[in-house]
């Protein structure tokens, strides 16, 4: 689903030079459920910005569901960013003057499907988060649970191949984070890829494995099956 | 997507009211300022009979005499003597002619509760009412052999008819004109043309209101109706009518209307021969240029559009760049604050492209709201305007043309203004955005 090799990130002024990633490496493969953890300024943002396409990378190498991204223009990197990935943030980022369905609506629209197509995936996302009786409600009327949840839903709406979260829980209490984690796994049973930056370990736990982030490398690969483990040398992956 | 992004300007409208009533109110005055004197300028300017104003001709002579006269120097005069008018007239040149001078003459109405009134009107020939397309609503032009009679019949305005006789069809009742029966041959619809191109020396002026009646140019020499209007007399002119006649005094203007517009050359050369042979007679001593005017070039010569207008329109136009830049900063206010949606819809696939178009839409609709506004204050300006005099009333006044041209100069402002904040807006690294919610 997602492979990166010998990937680097580097954030220059003219005074310094940052590296935020270097080396790294890392392969998602289909429907798993992978969490980045890592302390801050680790690089999990930067990873997670990059694998979004929300972010250019210095170098290496990136191939997100067999499309070597490198070098690719705005217009292409927009494009399958809407076709194939799926975005949940910490702060819920719903535009605070759309109506819920407007907000599900905003990446069908550069989709490009016909209003009946986008009524349906609409009205389908919004059922699956259990908001379907509330297309018609803007988001500060939502609790931050339900907020969550209709970000979900946008992401969802667009059948993507890969969820990217940063902190999906990071904003919510424990009951509505313990909601929205298993809305995730439920995404997740259904065949949806998830890569998922936390700071919290019980969440990184409860998934298939958790990559550890530090200095920009990945430095620790936890797995849940042992069919899962990436044991290749030299690559700054390690198998714990 | 279009009807998407305007949609969501619409809604963008209601984000920030305050914000968005300045940017609309100060798009507004600049474009209901420049459009208030263009819409002056336009009907100054404006062509008032394009299908054939290439093929209405006025031709000018330089009857004065020989002192101060420096060879080469174009005729002063823009009107005409009697001699040259008739002569025009006998000339049977181009297709069709008319010679035109204002009378001003009392009306006494048959009916007894109304005073007698002085009216205002043209003597003209019949070919008059074809060569400027004037409107019958009732009857028709006078016929060529009253024309050649110089026969007592009128052509009245639709005002002066329903003055006179209501709504009634009055054609073949007899009226008194300064004193002389004269049988009503026509009245024309509402018709004022602006210009008034066809007699711009004189009378009622370039703005001037409509002529309430037309008379054979004959019978108003016959029943010696003094010429109202400008005279112009470089030579010595004795007393009383015929001498008037006889005299070298230019108070007529002179028409001809050509087949095609290639026979100028033809029609140059006649007038040409035509003075060369009134010097041969000892008269038009100076050797100037016989010149030709089309209704535009005439319209220029006569300085319809005075400069005042002119400088008026660049300086609204200079306020309108103002109100610009104002819009500018207006619009760069209003983006920074959507810089998170940006991220947002960036992140959720619309590319730089899209976030540009769909904040350029934003600030069209803003256009279209300031030229909704822009198209009120105008109107309120044009009333203002109109005020200040009855040709300026006459002139005043917003036409198809200029309403649409408001909407697109207020549309293409606001893009204009909008174009750097929309580039700004653009220019959003998403992933900065996303994080900082």
């Amino acid at each position: 689903m997602l492979r990166m090799t010998n990937l680097s990130k580097v954030y220059r002024t003219h005074m310094i030079e940052t590296h935020a990633l270097r080396g790294f490496e890392i392969q998602v493969n289909k429907g798993e459920f992978v969490t980045v953890t890592g302390p801050s300024g680790s690089g999990k943002t930067s990873f997670l910005n990059i694998a979004g396409l929300l972010e250019e990378f210095t170098g290496g190498e990136y191939i997100l569901d067999g499309v070597n991204v490198k070098g690719m223009d705005d217009n292409a990197r927009s494009r399958l960013r809407n076709e194939k990935l799926g975005f949940i943030f910490q702060g819920f980022n719903l535009i605070p003057d759309l109506s819920l369905f407007d907000n599900v609506d905003v990446p069908l629209r550069y989709r490009g499907f016909n209003a009946a197509e986008r009524r349906e995936r609409i009205e389908d996302a919004l059922s699956k988060v259990g908001l379907a009786s509330r297309m018609k409600h803007y988001p500060a009327e939502l609790s931050g649970g339900q907020q969550q949840r209709v970000a979900i839903a946008r992401a969802l709406a667009g059948s993507p191949k890969l969820l990217l979260a940063d902190e999906p829980t990071g904003n919510l209490d424990t009951q509505m984070a313990r909601g929205v984690m298993e809305l995730l796994e439920e995404i997740n049973a259904q065949g949806t890829t998830i890569l998922m930056v936390t700071h919290d370990p019980e969440l990184a736990v409860r998934s298939q494995r958790n990559v550890h982030i530090i200095d920009g490398q990945v430095s620790d690969l936890v797995r849940k099956s042992a069919t899962l483990v990436d044991t290749r040398a030299g690559h700054g992956v390690h198998a714990v | 997507m279009f009807q998407y992004y305007f949609m969501l300007g619409v809604r963008s409208l209601r984000r920030n009211p305050a914000l968005t009533a300045l940017m609309v109110l100060t798009l507004a005055i600049g474009v209901a300022a420049s459009v208030s004197t263009l819409t002056i300028l336009h009907v100054m300017s404006g062509d008032p009979i394009p299908h054939k104003s290439e093929r209405l001709l006025v031709p000018v002579f330089d009857p004065a005499p020989l002192e101060g006269y420096v060879p080469g120097e174009e005729p002063n005069d823009k009107q005409m003597s009697y001699a040259d008018a008739t002569n025009l007239l006998k000339s049977k040149q181009g297709e069709r002619r008319t010679a035109i001078f204002g009378v001003s003459a009392p009306i006494e109405p048959a009916r007894k509760d109304i005073p007698v009134f002085p009216a205002g009107g043209l003597a003209v020939t019949r070919d008059f009412f074809a060569m400027f397309e004037s409107p019958f609503l009732h009857g028709q032009r006078w016929s060529e052999a009253d024309d050649e009679a110089g026969a007592n019949v009128v052509v009245l305005s639709r005002t002066i008819a329903e003055k006179l006789y209501g709504s009634a069809n009055p054609v073949g009742q007899r009226m008194t004109i300064f004193g002389q029966q004269f049988q009503i041959a026509g009245v024309l619809d509402q018709w004022a043309p602006m210009p008034h191109y066809y007699r711009l020396i004189g009378g009622a002026g370039k703005f001037g209101t409509e002529d309430e009646l037309f008379i054979p140019f004959k019978s108003a020499v016959r029943n010696q109706f003094n010429p109202s209007g400008n005279m112009n007399c470089s030579g010595e002119s004795g007393p009383g009518y015929a001498n008037m006649l006889a005299s070298e005094c230019t108070w007529i203007q002179f028409w001809f209307e050509t087949a095609k517009a290639g026979d100028r050359a033809e029609l140059q050369s006649y007038i040409d021969s035509y003075a060369s042979e009134q010097r041969k007679l000892g008269r038009l001593p100076r050797a100037a240029k016989n010149k030709l005017y089309d209704v535009m070039e005439w319209m220029t010569h006569n300085k319809v559009v005075g400069n005042d207008s002119r400088l008026a329109a660049w300086l609204a136009f200079g306020f309108l760049l103002l109100c610009l830049v104002n819009t500018i900063g207006l619009l760069l206010a209003k983006f920074s604050v959507r810089a998170a949606e940006v991220g947002i819809r960036r992140a959720l696939g619309a590319s730089q492209k899209e976030i540009f178009r769909q904040f350029l839409v934003e600030t069209a609709v803003v256009g279209l709201a300031g030229g909704i506004l822009g198209l009120i204050l105008a109107t309120g300006a044009l009333a203002l305007i109109a005020m200040q005099s009855k040709a300026m009333g006459n002139i005043a006044h917003m036409d198809w043309i200029m309403l649409a041209f408001t909407f697109i100069l207020s549309v293409f402002a606001a893009v204009v203004a909008g174009l750097l904040p929309t580039w700004r807006a653009c220019q959003v690294t998403p992933a900065m955005q996303l994080k900082s919610q």
